[in-house]
């Protein structure tokens, strides 16, 4: 007998279970004991209630597509205190960039800006192109203004071979 | 003593200060900076889509750094500098990976070996260009400023994979304010996020954090919060305005990078330091600290 979640009758699906847990390394969900100390210090919950004890158990017990395409995944902001903090090594944090990953693979709902930082750097090596910054009397200026060094893109061969890595990973390759 | 530097995306096309700054104090303490040729992303962005191709990114620039014939490389930005750190730590424990990950850079003729030693502006200034040469460069003591603290939490987590300071209770960047005759000040939130990832999915979610912690941090009585990441830059100084709107305080805090304050004690003019470019509200503060 399998757990069922009671209010969509669903199963765990033990395969995807197992292809998230593998993208993590040597934290693995199984040690975690639910003390909850995560979720305690995780600046998150305060602001949109994102409990990363749950997230954990969830994935223990094998609802990872309910994970992927559940908003909760992307209110994460990466402070890593779960990860330093977990007496049993889990990080949580991990855990929840790999169901990220999953989340891009299966195609559900990724905030825009994330699929907008991997187009730039395909098409200039960088999440972005120097910007006009305005100074503190909202006077408009240029990066090359400035006593600074040229800003390189990174160059065609870079492109071209980032563009094969990715076509290489995510095609389930990783 | 020469040193490449790897800048990351959000210095050179947005915070332009800390890079100023940064290229005005290194010379001066003895560092001259080494450019690696033809750059890109740290992987840091890529982190939530595609881990594989954000560990390649890390290992690429660091290969970058390898081929300089350097064994160390100063990465300016917390996010850059775990991200690089992170990718050296799986690379060095995954042999598959590593294999995969330098079949990948055979493209552009690179190799990942995993020589290089990676610093941030705030381990490097602590304990490489050290104390005696910190402190015999200052010009203009900063006695009587009582500064806040920023460390940004990439440069403190996690301390599995070891990292510029101690997790739970850092001290460099206290120390390093120490030494310019200023003092550091204790405060709650001293290790709270300033928000800046949120950015991506959850902007005022983002803003409550700093907001927040600025809140907290003009409560505790400093005259500037002093911080060494250009995200959170970006946040604390830069959008300050939005954060006081989303969260209703009255916000009115100065914000510097280190590198910019530690300039100002060298006798380095406002200019070059890219003073101009903080728009939180810093002219009181430098008056302040320029008339010791």
């Amino acid at each position: 007998m399998t757990i069922t979640d009671q209010m969509t009758s669903k199963k765990p699906d033990a395969g995807l279970r197992l292809r998230v847990l593998s993208k993590i390394g040597e934290h693995k969900p199984y040690s975690c004991y639910q003390c909850i100390k995560c979720t305690s210090g995780c600046p998150s919950m305060k602001m949109l209630e994102l409990k990363p004890h749950e997230i954990v158990a969830l994935a223990k017990a094998g609802f990872i597509d309910e994970l992927v395409n559940s908003g909760i995944i992307w209110t994460c902001a990466t402070c890593l205190k779960c990860k330093e903090r977990c007496p049993q090594a889990v990080a949580p944090v991990d855990l929840i960039l790999a169901l990220r990953n999953l989340a891009v693979e299966k195609e559900a709902k990724v905030p825009e800006s994330y699929l907008h930082d991997l187009s730039m750097i395909l098409e200039c090596g960088y999440v972005s192109r120097p910007q006009a910054t305005i100074t503190r009397k909202l006077e408009k200026i240029e990066r090359d203004k400035l006593a600074l060094p040229k800003f390189r893109e990174s160059n065609e061969r870079f492109k071209a071979a980032f563009l094969k890595v990715l076509e290489q990973t995510q095609s389930g390759g990783a | 003593m020469k040193m490449p530097v790897y800048w990351g995306c959000v210095i050179p096309t947005m915070q332009y200060s800390y890079e100023m700054s940064v290229r005005e104090i290194m010379p001066r303490l003895g560092v001259e900076l080494v450019e690696l040729d033809n750059a890109s992303c740290c992987g840091t962005p890529l982190q939530s889509v595609n881990m594989v191709a954000a560990v390649y990114l890390a290992a690429r620039n660091l290969a970058i750094a390898e081929k300089t014939g350097f064994t160390d490389l100063l990465a300016v930005c917390n996010g850059c500098h775990l991200s690089l750190f992170e990718a050296a730590h799986f690379l060095s424990h995954d042999e598959k990976l590593r294999e995969q990950v330098n079949g990948m850079l055979k493209e552009e003729d690179l190799q990942y070996s995993g020589k290089v030693k990676i610093w941030h502006t705030i381990d490097f200034l602590h304990d490489m260009v050290g104390e005696d040469t910190i402190r015999k460069n200052v010009t203009n003591q900063l006695s009587g400023l009582k500064l806040a603290v920023h460390y940004g939490c990439h440069i403190l987590r996690p301390s599995s994979i070891g990292t510029v300071d101690d997790p739970e209770n850092p001290q460099k960047l206290d120390r390093l304010i120490d030494w310019l005759g200023a003092k550091s000040i204790q405060y709650p939130e001293k290790l709270d996020c300033c928000g800046a990832m949120l950015m991506l999915s959850h902007p005022d979610a983002a803003f409550t954090f700093t907001g927040l912690k600025l809140k907290a941090v003009q409560e505790s009585g400093a005259d500037a919060l002093v911080d060494s990441c250009p995200s959170c830059q970006n946040m604390f100084d830069v959008r300050q305005k939005s954060a006081a709107a989303t969260t209703g305080a009255k916000l009115n805090m100065p914000v510097i990078y280190y590198t910019q304050l530690l300039g100002l004690a060298m006798g380095i003019s406002q200019e070059k330091l890219g003073l101009n470019l903080n728009r939180s509200p810093i002219d009181e503060f430098l008056q302040k600290a320029l008339v010791h």
